[in-house]
């Protein structure tokens, strides 16, 4: 397994005020990690950090591919776009087909093509005439899921994208997500508050708590000793 | 029947005008489209406020050096420094307030409102000419357009046009999910630089050819309209458009035919409009539930 992202020391924060100092772990090529911990511990702040959406504050992040030729897949939680923008499903993939078309070309038929086969990998076709705003939450997320996919990327990021979503498309989005880390080896970090589901997918834990962040195999980050002390209850979904 | 026809032959007393009303009636909606988008719409209260404050400045920095007697090109260079001047001065300011997260953007339009329409009071109020000049702006003196204005016009604001449609899928993912713009490696800061220099220009050349308030109409009503029946991006900004040039193009017919001013008759015709199609769109779906009820 090679390292495909190398957290050294770092410090992340808002205003110049540290959240989380002196993290250093390493995600591995192929892994399939959650992002666990309890509310306001900062989970939302590393991922933040790993996407390079907040400048760091010290140390240095690492990646082992080129993030300008193949960014990273983004998936943000769907209550984060604005309902407003007249877009069907199709379009909203198709942003992330054309990522890497430069400024005034047109987005080509293979790019396109692309934007279609990523709405059948996530087992969505029949929602891509559909317009966004009117879709389901967990097509909605499917969606966001298959527009991260159409930029072609090594690493997969995904911030709660089961939160708001009915129970059985929760398992659909899982599997889904699941199937492409097993499948493709797509190297996936998730941000979730379903221990439940997450933690019968997922190889590893980021444990993000007390301005520290820890990583850790699933069976030992969750074990029932550190869940009753962090959410006092052994399982399922935290407050 | 006559006016009309009166209105399509070549030598149209006021082809220049209404050619000049169409054009800002379609361009300004595709501009105006992303204000919509991003829930900004106030913005384009201000920044024709702004732009008008503008050539207020401009008119009174003339007066105060002592110089009255330019030719109408010249006063209208002029005019047209100050009114992109304040514009871009306003945007960046905006912008750079919006970065630091200073107040809500409510807040900050309305300052920037209240800022500009004071500030059009006090000019005009030192300026011994200012008030007939800012009437006149005001009023829209879109009647008075000549055709080197009118090329003019037609030139930049085709290149706005051009260059909205041509840089749509950037502006759009900016507008639409800034943080996958960020990690897509997209300059977010300066497309949306991009994006104010073209709002900038636009309202200027709105504002100096059909005063404030036709070009906040043109700016938001038509895009309004076409939310209402469009679900595709590209269709949005395209009947946008066309709703814009319709009310251009017909608004100039009322008021010439009912001698009206042109520019409140485009806004309360673009509302109409707007309340039309509202109307129409929500017993279209009234019909189709009851239908499927039975």
């Amino acid at each position: 397994m090679t390292a495909l992202v190398s957290l050294d020391g770092v410090s992340l924060g808002y205003g110049g005020r540290p959240i989380l100092e002196h993290v250093s772990l390493v995600v591995e090529r192929g892994e399939f990690a959650a992002l666990l911990g309890p509310n306001g511990a900062g989970k939302t702040t590393l991922f933040r950090g790993i996407l390079g959406l907040i400048p760091l504050l010290g140390g240095r992040i690492e990646y082992g591919f080129n993030r300008r030729a193949t960014p990273p897949g983004y998936v943000p939680q769907k209550e984060s776009l604005d309902p407003i923008f007249p877009l069907t499903g199709y379009e909203v993939v198709l942003m992330g087909a054309a990522a890497r078309v430069p400024p005034l070309w047109p987005v080509g038929r293979h790019r396109r093509q692309l934007a279609t086969e990523c709405l059948v990998r996530v087992g969505l076709t029949e929602a891509a005439e559909q317009p966004f705003w009117a879709l389901s939450g967990g097509q909605k997320q499917r969606v966001l899921i298959a527009r991260a996919l159409a930029v072609e990327p090594q690493l997969l990021l995904l911030d709660e994208p089961t939160a708001g979503v009915d129970p059985g498309a929760e398992a659909a989005i899982i599997d889904t997500i699941a199937r492409l880390n097993r499948d493709e080896g797509l190297t996936v970090i998730i941000v979730s508050h379903h221990l439940r589901l997450v933690r019968a997918v997922v190889r590893s834990v980021i444990w993000v708590e007390a301005g520290e962040a820890v990583k850790g195999t699933a069976a030992e980050m969750l074990s029932t000793e550190r869940l009753v002390d962090a959410f006092g209850v052994a399982g399922g979904r935290p407050s | 029947m006559s006016t009309l026809s009166e209105m399509l032959s070549s030598d149209f007393l006021l082809r220049n005008a209404l050619i000049g009303s169409v054009v800002v009636g379609l361009v300004c909606p595709l501009v105006g489209v992303y204000f919509v988008l991003r829930r900004m719409i106030f913005l384009g209260v201000a920044l024709p406020q702004l732009s008008a404050a503008g050539v207020a400045c401009a008119f009174l920095l003339k007066s105060l050096v002592g110089v009255h007697q330019h030719g109408e090109a010249a006063e209208r260079a002029l005019a047209l420094v100050g009114s992109l001047g304040f514009a871009f001065v306003g945007l960046l300011i905006l912008a750079a307030l919006e970065r630091q997260g200073r107040e809500t953007l409510e807040a900050r339009i309305g300052i920037a409102y209240a800022f500009a329409a004071a500030a059009s009071i006090l000019f005009v109020s030192a300026d011994p000419y200012g008030e007939a000049e800012m009437t006149h702006l005001i009023r829209g003196d879109i009647v008075t357009t000549t055709g080197a204005n009118l090329r003019l016009l037609v030139g930049v604001l085709g290149v706005v046009a051009l260059a909205l449609l041509a840089l749509r899928k950037e502006l759009l993912l900016v507008s639409f999910d800034r943080d996958m713009a960020i990690v897509l490696g997209k300059r977010v800061a300066l497309w949306d630089t991009l994006l104010y220099l073209l709002i900038g220009v636009t309202i200027s050349f709105g504002v100096m050819t059909a005063g404030p308030l036709v070009t906040f109409g043109f700016l938001v009503v038509p895009p309004l309209t076409a939310r209402l029946i469009t679900r595709h991006m590209l269709t949005f900004s395209l009947v946008a458009a066309a709703f814009g040039a319709f009310t251009g193009f017909t608004g100039f017919y009322i008021a010439y035919r009912f001698d009206l001013p042109l520019g409140p008759t485009d806004v309360v015709l673009a509302i109409v409009l707007l309340a039309l199609v509202a109307t129409t769109r929500e017993t279209t779906r009234i019909a189709r539930a009851r239908r499927h009820r039975h």
